[in-house]
């Protein structure tokens, strides 16, 4: 366990800032404590000073987990987001897709969400664009990108893929002995 | 359209296909590759309901090889590429759970993938399809209510709706494609199909694939049309219902083992898709009167056509004995799956004796229930009484192969009682029948058909009296069946797999297990023993434990008969164990009841003993016989009270041994630990907390150096990720992180004040020293104003030369000059002038020297000079500064001082020249006068004056009236 660098920093606020812009620095500057993140195995956990001070009492190769992983760095030294950090990221959401109740499951399947199923959809979302994809409940399901832009939604073919999908809370079942 | 898109399909698919085989190992050959996959996905309930729904179709098609199924065809197109895709992206998704491929890469490839995909779908369609999605704000907040008016599921909808329609025209011509529809159907029903058991089985001839409400509202609709037409249908039912088997089994084996073994995996599927199509069936509220009116009408019918239907039975088991040849064929099918032809046959045969005899039994035994309790109860009994099959059967999914084909063709079966004697069955008794099949079919291979026939038409006589009996019940069963709502069925699920379970085992202790099976209890089967009509009157007599089986099982052979009695006998030895260890559990409670009541009152005797003696003596001379038992009980719970005591006591040492100690807390604590360590365990050198030393200030800054250390260093941290967050963002977070620490510290600042508090006396302003101060310097300032005079003393004594001709000459030019000034003085003035003379007179003491030259009128002098020396510089500083001021907005004035004063310097360079000169002025001088002119101004004119007592007198008005309306609106307020 130790701190990130700055470059390891930097690829994950990027990635992170994707999905939740500005408001990534709520992440960082939080005035209900100090929260920070912290590499292990690979995987980048944020936590509270707190956990951070209760888990330096576990030797790293006994530890397993600590605080929400937030995702894990590959082999390429890329992030990638899991979904266990979507309880963090879905407040601050600042793209965000809503998909209907037939298309919820395909995409906790792990599919790509099909314009047929799209149900609302934030304006002005670029191409590319992370989102954080809903159910009509407004239930966080997981992350996506989108594929097209809003206005390109518009036009598209209703079975055109329009978000991609990222993650998703199936893969709590289906994923489950990778997430921690 | 259809065609060009296959042809991309098929382009487009075949390099993921070779993924697929290499990934998946399936040894499919390249096209029929995506069959397999699509048929292990559904058998798997693991896909979607658009997919189920898609994939479906073209699972018919494979299992069916009926190419095009209409409600398929609309979607198939649209699905192709979307399957695929979503396929392959699945399986992209389990190998990237593999780590090393990246998401972002991945992405790419699948974008790339997507375009080109596009690009051939545009140009090949362009499908104007209205598929609305809402664009949102940023700030959008959803109504989660409206979720449910969304056109979210028009896919489902559409084909549950098909599917509804295409059932209804399959039961009239027996659609072909029904397999393919119900197969939909069970998928998306399987979560109802649990719950709508009962009705499924109601109308599974016309209804099986609807969604439950549907269905209800088909019921209302069609109940009528579907009277008539089961009798029509009874032989095309026949026919048809060959071909529901395959489907039917799976959604219709009430048994649930189907539904459990598809839905444990797909229950969160099923209710998903329960919801999502109840939103959009109609919704048809059924209160408990109205389905017992439903109930009624139906009951009614049968009654009407009891005599006839008594006939019927006979003809109906014919007519299954006709439709078992057209099913033999469809036998093989099921074979497949596990069961032999030759048993089916066999348990078809039996099972149409069973089920015309059972009917009855079988009613009366819902007619028995009481509420879920008295099932689970029955069941309990049951498993108890048949543990070691129970074991067997508790394994669902061991015996839901073996049981769903039953279940089917007692449904095949269904149809044929159609005609007349089945209106009366209750969902539940369909459920029975359906399950009692599966339990003959182990049991009564070996008895013959013929032989059950008689029974039969023996039995139509005790069937007319005992359907009459169970017609009337019918409302109440389906009552209950319905008001009990999912899980009440699931339970009658669960009674039917138990019921049949303990039915195989009698039937392997016993051919006639069937008859013990439900209820399993004596009395009735004894009394059935005898007589069958005897045994239907029992049944009527005995609500919960009327046995169907008995009449049924009493007409059989007298070996039959006698073990039955056997066995009935050794249940009865059972029971009667069970009775008694009731009794005892029923005992130990009561005592235990007893024991609580005593409790209070013991202990409140047992803290005070004298009193407690005393109490006991007083109840010893009342009742002695009472007493002797309350000692009993005082000893015993004495004994229990001190045990407890000592436990407790014990507990408290052991508690109080492993408590943390807090003097070993902390580093002085380990010191100490240390010392305690050293001494072992010598009682005598106990380390208290007396010993404890104060942790040393040293310590606590260590510790807090620590920690200050551990928050900078997370401070540290914190402003690099910041600063990341910056260079990612762009974006100077300084400015709003520095102002929220700003606003954070400001708000901190904020201090309220309170005396009580010695820290908050630095906010108390003082008082006392600063007006002192004041004073001292205001004295000092007077003193230093009146020095001032002094220093123009010189300029005095300078002058002084003068004044003394002056003075000694004009001595009337003073009293004139005074004159003037007391005219434009007030009194206060002249006060003022005198006050400051017995302050002057110290401090003008070196004036003083000036009057020694005046040794003749010292007192004259000393008094004029004195008045015109003090007046002078006063007056001079005051009307001066009158002037100045008027300097700024008047300047001809200063001009005038300036000529004034020019002149007096050469006046007083010319003092000789004009005696009658006092000082700077002349007598009657004009200057004077033009100075008192500027300060009586108002007094000399009256028409200022005038003007000026109107003004008052106008602004007076004003104010009145003002301070009068102002009152005014007050006032109402």
């Amino acid at each position: 366990m130790r701190p990130l660098t700055e470059e390891e920093t930097r690829v994950m606020f990027e990635k992170i800032a994707k999905y939740i812009g500005e408001n990534l620095q709520l992440l960082v500057d939080r005035p209900d404590g100090t929260y920070c993140f912290r590499l292990h195995n690979d995987r980048v956990y944020y936590m509270s000073e707190k956990i951070l001070k209760l888990a330096a009492n576990i030797s790293g190769d006994k530890l397993v987990s600590l605080g929400t992983c937030f995702g894990k760095f590959t082999k390429t030294h890329k992030f990638r987001l899991h979904i266990t950090a979507l309880d963090y990221l879905a407040p601050y959401a600042k793209y965000k897709v809503w998909i209907k109740p037939g298309a919820e499951q395909s995409f906790l399947y792990g599919n790509h969400v099909l314009k047929s199923g799209l149900g609302r959809i934030t304006e002005n979302t670029s191409q590319y664009q992370g989102v954080v994809v809903y159910s009509m409940a407004d239930i966080p399901l997981g992350f996506g990108v989108a594929a097209k832009s809003t206005q390109d939604c518009r036009k598209v073919d209703p079975m055109a893929i329009v978000i991609f999908h990222q993650a998703d809370v199936g893969e709590y079942v289906r994923h489950e002995e990778t997430l921690t | 359209m259809s065609k060009k898109r296959r042809g991309e399909f098929s382009d487009f698919h075949s390099p993921p296909k070779k993924k697929i085989k290499v990934q998946c190992g399936e040894g499919a050959a390249g096209p029929l590759a995506v069959r397999p996959r699509h048929s292990s996905v559904v058998d798997s309930p693991l896909l979607i309901q658009q997919q189920a729904a898609q994939n479906t179709p073209r699972d018919s098609i494979s299992l069916c090889k009926s190419p095009c199924v209409p409600n398929s065809y609309h979607q198939k197109p649209k699905n192709v590429p979307f399957q695929t895709c979503g396929l392959e992206t699945a399986r992209n998704k389990n190998s990237m759970s593999d780590d090393d491929i990246d998401s972002e890469e991945e992405l790419r490839a699948v974008i790339a993938r997507e375009e080109s995909l596009q690009r051939a779908t545009q140009s090949s369609v362009k499908e104007p399809e209205n598929d609305p999605f809402v664009v949102v704000r940023d700030d959008f907040k959803s109504d989660v209510h409206k979720l449910y008016l969304l056109p979210s599921l028009g896919i489902k909808n559409k084909v549950s709706c098909q599917v509804n329609n295409d059932n209804v025209i399959g039961n009239d011509c027996a659609y072909d494609s029904e397999d393919t529809d119900e197969i939909i159907a069970m998928k998306k029903n399987v979560g109802k199909v649990q719950s709508s058991t009962e009705f499924l089985n109601r109308e599974k001839s016309v209804c099986e694939k609807a969604s439950l409400k549907d269905r209800k509202g088909c019921e209302f609709s069609e109940d009528s049309v579907k009277i008539q037409k089961r009798k029509k249908k009874a032989e095309l039912a026949v026919s048809s219902g060959v071909r529901f088997l395959n489907c039917k089994s799976p959604s219709g084996s009430s048994d649930s083992e189907d539904a459990a073994s598809v839905s444990e995996s797909a229950e969160s599927e099923g209710d998903e898709e329960y919801n999502a199509l109840m939103k959009n069936c109609l919704r048809v509220d059924l209160t408990l009167a109205d389905l017992q009116q439903l109930g009624c009408s139906d009951a009614e019918a049968p009654r009407e056509s009891t005599a006839s239907d008594s006939q019927e039975t006979t003809t109906s088991c014919q007519f299954v004995r006709a439709s078992k040849g057209r099913k033999g064929p469809d036998n093989p099918r099921r074979g497949k799956r596990c069961i032999h032809p030759e048993d089916i046959v066999a348990s078809l045969l039996e099972g149409e004796k069973n089920t015309c005899s059972k009917q009855k039994p079988k009613e009366n035994k819902f007619q028995a229930f009481k509420g879920i309790g008295s099932l689970y109860g029955k069941e309990s009994r049951k498993n108890s009484l048949k543990e070691g099959v129970a074991s067997n059967n508790i394994n669902k999914d061991q015996d839901s192969l073996k049981l769903e084909d039953p279940s089917s063709i007692s449904m095949e079966k269904r149809p044929s009682y159609a005609d007349g004697s089945s209106r009366e069955l209750t969902p539940c008794q369909h459920t029975k029948k359906a399950n009692s099949p599966n339990h003959t079919e182990p049991q009564n291979r070996q008895t013959t058909f013929e032989s059950q026939d008689p029974k039969v038409v023996s039995a139509s006589n005790s069937e007319k009296e005992s359907r009459s009996t169970t017609s009337s019940l019918l409302p109440l069963t389906g009552k209950k069946s319905l008001s009990l709502g999912a899980k009440i069925h699931k339970i009658d699920f669960d009674k039917d797999g138990r019921h049949s379970n303990p039915k195989i085992e009698d039937g392997s202790e016993e051919e006639r297990a069937d008859s013990c099976s439900l209820t399993s209890e004596k009395p009735p089967k004894v009394s059935s023993g005898k007589d069958r009509p005897s045994s239907v009157f029992s049944k009527k007599a005995q609500d919960s434990r009327s046995d169907f089986p008995h009449p049924v099982s009493n007409p059989s052979e007298d070996r039959h008969a006698q073990d039955n009695q056997k066995r009935l006998a050794a249940l009865d030895a059972r029971q009667k164990a069970k009775e008694i260890q009731k009794k005892l559990v029923h005992n130990a409670l009561a005592n235990l009841d007893d024991h609580s009541e005593i409790r209070p009152t013991h202990i409140v005797f047992g803290s005070d003993n004298e009193s407690e003696t005393k109490e006991t003596d007083v109840q010893e001379q009342s009742n002695p016989r009472q007493e002797l038992g309350k000692e009993s009980i005082y000893k015993a719970s004495g004994k229990l009270f001190d045990s407890s005591n000592e436990e407790e006591s014990d507990s408290e040492d052991d508690s109080n041994r492993f408590k943390i100690k807090p003097q070993f807390e902390g580093r002085a604590g380990q010191k100490l630990m240390d010392l305690q360590s050293r001494f072992g365990t010598d009682d005598r050198f106990r380390m208290d907390s007396r010993f404890l030393e104060s942790d040393s200030e040293e310590e606590q800054e260590e510790v807090n150096e620590e920690k200050t250390a551990e928050e900078e260093v997370l401070a540290a941290e914190k402003k690099k990720a910041l600063d990341v967050v910056q260079s990612v963002l762009h974006i100077n977070l300084n400015n709003s992180t520095s102002k929220g620490s700003v606003t954070v510290k400001k708000f901190k600042d904020i201090i309220h004040y309170d005396p009580t508090r010695h820290d908050h006396a630095t906010f108390e302003r003082k008082r006392d020293d600063e007006p002192k101060e004041s004073k001292s310097k205001r004295k000092k300032k007077r003193a230093e104003c009146e020095k001032l005079p002094e220093v123009s003393k010189e300029m005095y004594y300078n002058i002084a030369a003068d004044l003394k001709e002056r003075l000694q000459t004009t001595k009337d030019s003073s009293e004139k000059k005074e004159n003037i000034p007391w005219n434009a003085d007030c009194d206060g003035d002249k006060t003022e002038i005198h006050d400051p003379t017995p302050l002057k007179n110290g401090i003008e003491e070196p004036a003083g020297f000036t009057f020694s030259f005046f040794d003749s009128d010292a007192k004259d002098v000393k008094e004029e000079t004195y008045r015109v020396g003090t007046v002078k510089p006063g007056k001079i500083a005051w009307q001066e500064n009158p002037r100045s001021q008027d300097t700024s907005s008047e300047e001809e004035d200063t001009t005038e001082v300036v000529d004034h004063r020019k002149p007096s310097p050469g006046e007083v360079s010319l003092p000789e020249k004009e005696n009658n000169r006092f000082f700077f002025f002349c007598k009657d001088d004009e200057r004077l006068h033009v100075g008192s002119g500027l300060f009586w101004k108002g007094a000399g004119s009256d028409t200022s004056r005038n003007c000026w007592e109107a003004r008052t007198n106008n602004l007076r008005m004003d104010c009145r009236k003002k301070h009068k309306d102002a009152k005014r609106k007050v006032k109402p307020k």
